[in-house]
C-alpha cells in the first residue's frame, strides 16, 4: 500500500486528506498520472514529498510500499 | 523537537510569558521578535476575515529541527523560539511569534530575518484565506 496525503486546495480537489493506493510499486511519473486521471490535480501548482522530503516530479523515482507521498501546493506560513 | 505549532491564535500574554521565561539566562544581551499578524487584504469587493492554517505536521517538525540546527550554527545565539498557528486566526490576530536571543544585539537581528524567511519558504504550511462573504482562497506567500 502507498500512501498519499493531500494539502490545501489539492484536498479540496480529493476531498480527502489522505488515501491508500492497493500497489506494491509504480514510478513517480505513474502515480502522478493516476492521480492527475482521478482528480486533474495538473491544474494545480504543487511540489511532491516522498517520505517527507522535496523531490522533483521529473525525477525517475520508484515508489514502494509503505512509502508516504505528499501533494504540497505553495507554502504560506507566516 | 521543539513544539512550534499551537492551535489558533498566538496571545500576548503567550508572548509576555515567553520574555518573563529569559529573565533568568543571564548570559543574554539582546532579543529580537517578529510577530506576523493577520492582514485583511482585499480581493475584489471582499476582505479578508481570517485564515484557517494546516501543515503536513511531520514533514513541518523535521524541517523546523533543520531549520533551528543551521541557524544556531550560522549565528551566535543563545536560544530560539518559533512558534505558529493552526486552525483559524482572525485579522488583527498573531499567528508568527520568532523570538531570538544572543549576547549581543548585530546577530539577532540578521537571525530574525532568516528564520523568518525559511519558515515561509521551506516549512509546508499551508493557508486558506476566509471572505467576509464566506468564501474562501488560497494563500500564496510571495
Amino acid at each position: 500500500m502507498i500512501t498519499v496525503n493531500y494539502f490545501g486546495n489539492i484536498a479540496e480537489a480529493t476531498q480527502s486528506n489522505s488515501e491508500t493506493l492497493n500497489h506494491n510499486s509504480m514510478s513517480l511519473a505513474e502515480l502522478l498520472d493516476l492521480l492527475n486521471s482521478k482528480y486533474a490535480i495538473a491544474q494545480f501548482p504543487f511540489q511532491v514529498a516522498v517520505n517527507r522530503k522535496i523531490v522533483s516530479k521529473q525525477q525517475a523515482l520508484n515508489i514502494f510500499d509503505s512509502d508516504e507521498i505528499a501533494l504540497l501546493p505553495p507554502f504560506a506560513g507566516g | 523537537m521543539k513544539k512550534v505549532f499551537l492551535e489558533g491564535a498566538i496571545s500576548p500574554e503567550f508572548i509576555a510569558d515567553s520574555i518573563a521565561k529569559h529573565q533568568s539566562k543571564h548570559s543574554i544581551g539582546a532579543h529580537n521578535i517578529f510577530l506576523g499578524q493577520v492582514r485583511a487584504d482585499e480581493v475584489g469587493d471582499q476582505k479578508v476575515v481570517a485564515i484557517e492554517y494546516t501543515t503536513y505536521e511531520e514533514m513541518a517538525n523535521e524541517k523546523l529541527h533543520e531549520i533551528r540546527e543551521a541557524a544556531f550554527e550560522k549565528f551566535d545565539l543563545t536560544c530560539l523560539h518559533i512558534y505558529h498557528s493552526l486552525g483559524t486566526v482572525k485579522v488583527g490576530e498573531i499567528c508568527i511569534f520568532v523570538f531570538v536571543s544572543s549576547p549581543r544585539r548585530k546577530q539577532v537581528y540578521e537571525a530574525t530575518e532568516w528564520l523568518v524567511n525559511k519558515v515561509k519558504e521551506e516549512v509546508p504550511i499551508f493557508g486558506k484565506e476566509i471572505l467576509d462573504n464566506e468564501e474562501h482562497q488560497w494563500k500564496v506567500n510571495s
